[in-house]
């Protein structure tokens, strides 16, 4: 006992120290709502920023202009491509150094991901390496290694996939593709990750100071292969409230604020004089959608998909529940993806809605049912009742339904959800990411669309192995076509950016290209 | 005495066995998937369905009950499916901050609902009365997370006096202990105020005014010795039952407690890291209960005869 | 929050009905702190009951237009984040809270009452029992066994009910054990024994009615607590869910508007805070007037 006093008097003494003004000069304080849980990407599908920060990954997706990226070297700087797209050879910087001073080798990544497919390792982010031969068989634990990788030598990794897929290389560029050191991590087992001791990266930080549920405190990278960042330090905190995470912003002891956290926030800080010139803000690759279930009547007939998709006043949801700062989507791919073109817009207009709904059989309106999470931020259920008002104008009498989050899904999973409302971003640089999360036959049905179109399934299939970058494009742009105008299957409405208030005195901050909040900070400086 | 206690603390194994039976059965009767929890949108059903046989969540519910019951009997409360490490590693690292918190809580409480009680006693219907008594219930009526909110905005953001939010100092646990401690002020100023009020109806208190003795000395030397005694043990009780009320001030705070690990364990299906939590709070207000009754019968004899004859 | 000096609420012991009642309402008119807390409440139960009459204003109606507008004479307490106006909202809301108030309330103290005069009155096996049950309950950290009920039953009223009248039923058991235990040794229910009365019947009809003052002591102090309860879930989280509107549910939401209009996040902070204010001023109220000893 009096040894865990120790210890808790010892990390809050170094919070205290490290929060002090003096110590605090060339420190950046951010703020998430929600504790991480580990810095290991493989474990996590939600929390990047530690993997960010920590690691590194063979191929970076930078950040080129606003909503834009380019896939650039990272620790491999360079690769070549077989002409079959299968096979991806991999050549690695030398002279990579982790933070407890091992050399990176081409073993390295390997390791890493044959730790990622090691059925022990119980990885949540498997999803990014199934491509690679023997992946599958390694998962099921038929395999002790994965076929598919190979170090030729120490500085060239050998990649081989099962099949063509063309966002591989923007996979890899995901934060759950970060590497590992393989002596380091064995060695830390199933403890990687949760404790500085146990954390060991390439980054430009260097984890040391983690307090769960509160905060993580990172320290420059000196040796960083890329040059050592302009950071000192880095504090990340835990702020679940967003009242108080403005009075924090306000009082000068956080130095970025995040309005995805505090949405309602918006108006305020646009229209203070002392903060307005200091907003930065980016789009977003991430499109809000209101998901229909084709099992569920009304739904079952794309006349009252069409009618629910024009009775639903998009601009004025984006003007007053968004304060503007947004733009409609028309498609399935928003603004910043890969491909993106726009698509037919969809008119605001209840009097046609009203005549599709008579057609398909409902001259007296008809009952539908929005499904909300009472665990989710309040967003949804404000968009909930909103449109819940706008709709009734074409006839659609909408039932609100709350349910908790187990619910939703095995309900999803049964195939009996209701209608909900979410937001979907970018995980990777690619249509893919999108399409075959939501219209795959897999996607469709786990996420409760079962819009059963096996053209929509086959052509997803087929774009994931094209190699001609337009050819591609351009089936991705017909199927938008098909399954928003056809077949109504997706209600989309906006794309919102993504707006962050910062302290006068931090300089470089910009917003990642796919708009998230969890980024990497090793070009921000602070004066 | 010695007889009291292990009796006392052998009735309470059926009754922390039962509470991890009801919690158990709950949490399991209805859907709920902590690794789909933890993947939220990108929940993936191959994913799920081999971590979940990888973490053995698969198994018959008896089986992984009297697993769980069998590893806690041996003091291992197992690994929090969410976080990742030992439930009992991220209770004990908890416990301290929710433990000060608890107690700076309770003092603040004291020094409110004392004085407000003893007045109220003694001087009723009086002007200082209605103001002490008002202000110890105005505690009790307003929601934590609201006057939470006030709290900060005028001390920490307005006039600059104290932080935010955050745990890093003596000067972080001011506001959070205000607001909890306040908000348990009645209960102590009521309990105050029969207990006192009790006491002067005593025989040795009317023997003591017949005397001639001036009121106040008959307050401050007789009766508030032995009305204080009842408010005294319930010390132990509310500091017990605080360190699980923090939960709402904890998250608004910033404070990494215990209850913040069990909330989220709650709403994430976290059923190892729940029966601990859970299992670690209930030990605490049974305890907290027991050295109530020890600290009462050390100092009113006639408890401890009656104690004797009940062990 | 975690016991209640009922106890002094003491019985009378020659149960003179008619001049008890005379007498207890005497002295409650007496207390002038108690008897305005009654006021207020009344004329909330009223407003509650006829706003649909009272207020111009659909409490469910979204108009973005007039999103967090200040006070005016429109809307007396300014509109939230959908133009809707605060009163009407506090007003509707109220429904819910005093609901929430009393229901869950007046189960626990069902329960309660049943457990206890048993469990006092039979003794034995059957008391070893009921009070290990509810050592369990009262050990059992509130706040986070209300969480789970909702958490794994699902968030809305019904389970709410459920939810605080479990957290509830234990500590009203224990009061109302203790009671009959003493009232068992009292001559009049020896003497109703001796006559050879079924037990059902003296446990119903001699030993109820002696610990129905301290039942109404307990139910008037429950209300308050049950409507802080409510509030404390729906911060959570899960509690009342939207577009439904109770009091807690108004304070949660209405923070995140804190600084836009602060109407939003006060006004109704303030109808829990004077309607808990009021119910204790009761209570207490009830209490004195029902304690003899208080009278002298």
């Amino acid at each position: 006992m009096t040894r865990k006093l120790n210890l808790l008097l010892a990390t809050g003494l170094t919070s205290l120290m490290l929060l002090s003004p003096a110590f605090a000069e060339n420190m950046l304080r951010v703020s998430y709502p929600e504790d991480p849980k580990s810095a290991d990407a493989q474990m996590t599908t939600d929390f990047y920023t530690l993997p960010l920060n920590i690691f590194d990954r063979l191929v970076e997706s930078e950040t080129t202009g606003p909503g834009q990226s380019a896939l650039v070297p990272g620790l491999a700087e360079r690769w070549d491509v077989s002409d079959d797209g299968l096979t991806y050879t991999f050549h690695l910087r030398k002279d990579v150094k982790f933070h407890n001073g091992a050399v990176l080798t081409a073993d390295d990544v390997v390791y890493t991901f044959d730790r990622m497919l090691n059925p022990a390792t119980k990885a949540l982010n498997t999803d990014i390496l199934t491509f690679i031969a023997g992946a599958e068989e390694r998962l099921d634990g038929k395999a002790d290694s994965v076929s598919g990788l190979k170090a030729l030598d120490d500085q060239t990794v050998q990649i081989t996939l099962t099949k063509p897929y063309a966002a591989f290389l923007a996979l890899l560029a995901a934060p759950g593709a970060s590497i590992y050191n393989r002596a380091f991590t064995e060695a830390a087992g199933d403890q990687f990750g949760l404790t500085p001791e146990t954390t060991n990266g390439t980054g430009p930080f260097i984890l040391r100071d983690y307090t769960l549920n509160d905060s993580e405190m990172l320290e420059a990278n000196d040796d960083y292969w890329r040059g050592r960042p302009k950071l000192d330090r880095l504090l990340i905190r835990v702020v679940s409230d967003p009242d108080t995470l403005r009075m924090l912003f306000e009082s000068d002891e956080i130095d970025v604020f995040d309005m995805d956290f505090a949405p309602t926030q918006t108006p305020y800080f646009y229209g203070a004089d002392q903060w307005k010139d200091h907003i930065v803000s980016g789009p977003r690759v991430g499109i809000y959608y209101y998901n229909i279930n084709q099992l569920k009547k009304p739904f079952d007939d794309p006349r009252v998909r069409k009618a629910f998709q024009m009775s639903i006043d998009r601009q004025t949801i984006l003007d007053k529940n968004f304060y503007g700062k947004g733009k409609l989507e028309d498609g399935v791919m928003p603004r910043g993806l890969r491909c993106y073109a726009p698509a037919e817009p969809i008119a605001y207009d209840p009097v046609k809605a009203k005549e599709l709904l008579t057609e398909a059989g409902y001259p007296d309106g008809v009952e539908i049912n929005l499904q909300q999470v009472s665990s989710w931020s309040s967003r949804w259920s404000d968009m909930n009742q909103i449109i819940q008002a706008q709709v009734a104008e074409a006839g659609f009498k909408a039932k609100i339904i709350t349910t908790d989050e187990a619910a939703y899904l095995a309900a999803r999973k049964a195939g009996d959800s209701d209608a909900y409302t979410q937001v979907w971003s970018a995980d990777f640089n690619d249509p893919d990411n999108f399409f075959y999360t939501f219209f795959s036959e897999t996607g469709s049905k786990t996420r409760g669309y079962n819009n059963n179109d096996p053209e929509v399934f086959a052509a997803i299939e087929k774009a994931r192995g094209m190699t001609d970058p337009a050819e591609r494009c351009k089936l991705y742009q017909d199927l938008t076509a098909r399954i928003v105008d056809t077949d109504a299957a997706w209600v989309p409405l906006f794309s919102l950016d993504h707006s962050f208030v910062v302290q006068p005195r931090v300089k470089h901050f910009i917003v990642p290209w796919n708009g998230w909040s969890d980024m990497s900070y090793y070009n921000v400086e602070v004066e | 005495m010695l007889m009291f206690t292990l009796r006392r603390i052998l009735v309470s194994i059926p009754v922390l066995i039962g509470i991890t039976i009801i919690l158990f059965l709950m949490m399991n009767v209805v859907p709920g998937d902590p690794i789909e929890l933890m993947m939220r949108e990108h929940a993936s059903p191959d994913v799920i369905a081999r971590v979940r046989a990888q973490m053995h969540l698969d198994d018959p519910m008896v089986v992984r009950y009297f697993r769980f019951l069998w590893n806690a009997l041996q003091g291992d409360l197992g690994v929090s499916i969410k976080l990742n490490r030992p439930v009992t590693d991220l209770i004990l690292k908890a416990f301290p901050n929710t433990l000060s918190l608890a107690v700076c809580a309770a003092l603040v409480s004291w020094i409110i609902g004392i004085p407000a009680g003893i007045l109220s006693a003694v001087r009723r219907d009086s002007l200082l009365d209605r103001f002490f008594m008002g202000f110890s219930l105005l505690g009790v009526s307003m929601p934590i997370f609201w006057s939470a909110l006030l709290f900060q905005y005028i001390f920490a953001m307005k006039l600059k006096l104290l932080p935010v939010s955050g745990f890093y100092g003596w000067k972080y646990m001011i506001l959070p202990a205000i607001v909890l401690g306040w908000s348990s002020a009645g209960v102590i100023a009521r309990l105050t105020r029969s207990s006192l009020l009790e006491v002067m109806r005593l025989d040795f208190i009317r023997t003591a005014r017949a005397k001639g003795l001036r009121e106040t000395g008959v307050i401050t030397r007789h009766a508030l010795k032995n009305a204080l005694i009842p408010v005294v043990t319930i010390m132990a009780i509310q500091v017990a039952s605080l360190l699980s009320g923090a939960v709402i001030t904890e998250a608004i705070f910033s404070i990494p407690g215990v209850g913040r690990i069990t909330v989220s364990a709650i709403s994430s299906r976290d059923m190892p890291l729940l029966q601990g939590a859970v299992l670690f709070a209930t030990a605490l207000v049974i305890l907290g209960n027991l050295v109530a009754d020890i600290l009462y019968s050390i100092l009113d004899p006639r408890i401890r005869a009656q104690m004797r004859k009940e062990a | 929050m975690m016991t209640r000096s009922v106890d002094s609420a003491a019985t009378p012991e020659t149960p003179d009905e008619a001049s008890f009642l005379r007498d207890t309402v005497r002295a409650f008119r007496r207390n002038r702190m108690a008897m305005a807390g009654l006021i207020f409440i009344l004329l909330l139960v009223f407003c509650a009951v006829f706003v649909p009459w009272i207020s111009p204003h659909d409490p469910y109606r979204v108009a973005l237009d007039e999103q967090l507008l200040p006070p005016s004479t429109t809307y007396w307490l300014g509109t939230d984040n959908f133009g809707r106006d605060v009163l009407t909202r506090i007003l509707y809301g109220a429904r819910i809270s005093l609901v929430v108030g009393i229901v869950p309330s007046l189960i626990s103290l069902l329960i309660g009452t049943i457990m206890g005069i048993l469990s006092g009155y039979l003794g034995g096996k059957t008391d070893f029992v009921v009070m290990r049950l509810a050592d369990m309950m009262i050990a059992f950290p509130s706040l986070l066994l209300a969480m789970v009920v909702m958490y794994t039953l699902g968030a809305n009223l019904l389970n709410i009910f459920l939810a605080l009248a479990l957290v509830g039923w234990a500590s009203v058991a224990r009061v109302v054990r203790a009671q009959t235990l003493a009232l068992r040794e009292k001559e009049f229910v020896e003497a109703a024994h001796a006559n050879g009365t079924s037990r059902g019947r003296i446990m119903f009809d001699h030993i109820f009615p002696n610990v129905v003052p301290t039942l109404i002591v307990l139910f008037s102090l429950s209300i308050p607590e049950a409507i802080m309860w409510e509030s404390s879930l729906s911060f959570l989280g899960v509690g009342v869910q939207p577009p439904a509107a109770s009091w807690g549910l108004l304070v949660a939401k209405g923070k995140e508007y804190m600084f836009q209009n602060p109407s939003v996040a006060i006004s109704p902070g303030v109808a829990i805070l004077l309607a808990v204010l009021a119910f204790n001023f009761i209570g207490d109220g009830l209490r004195d007037a029902l304690d003899p000893s208080m009278k002298d």
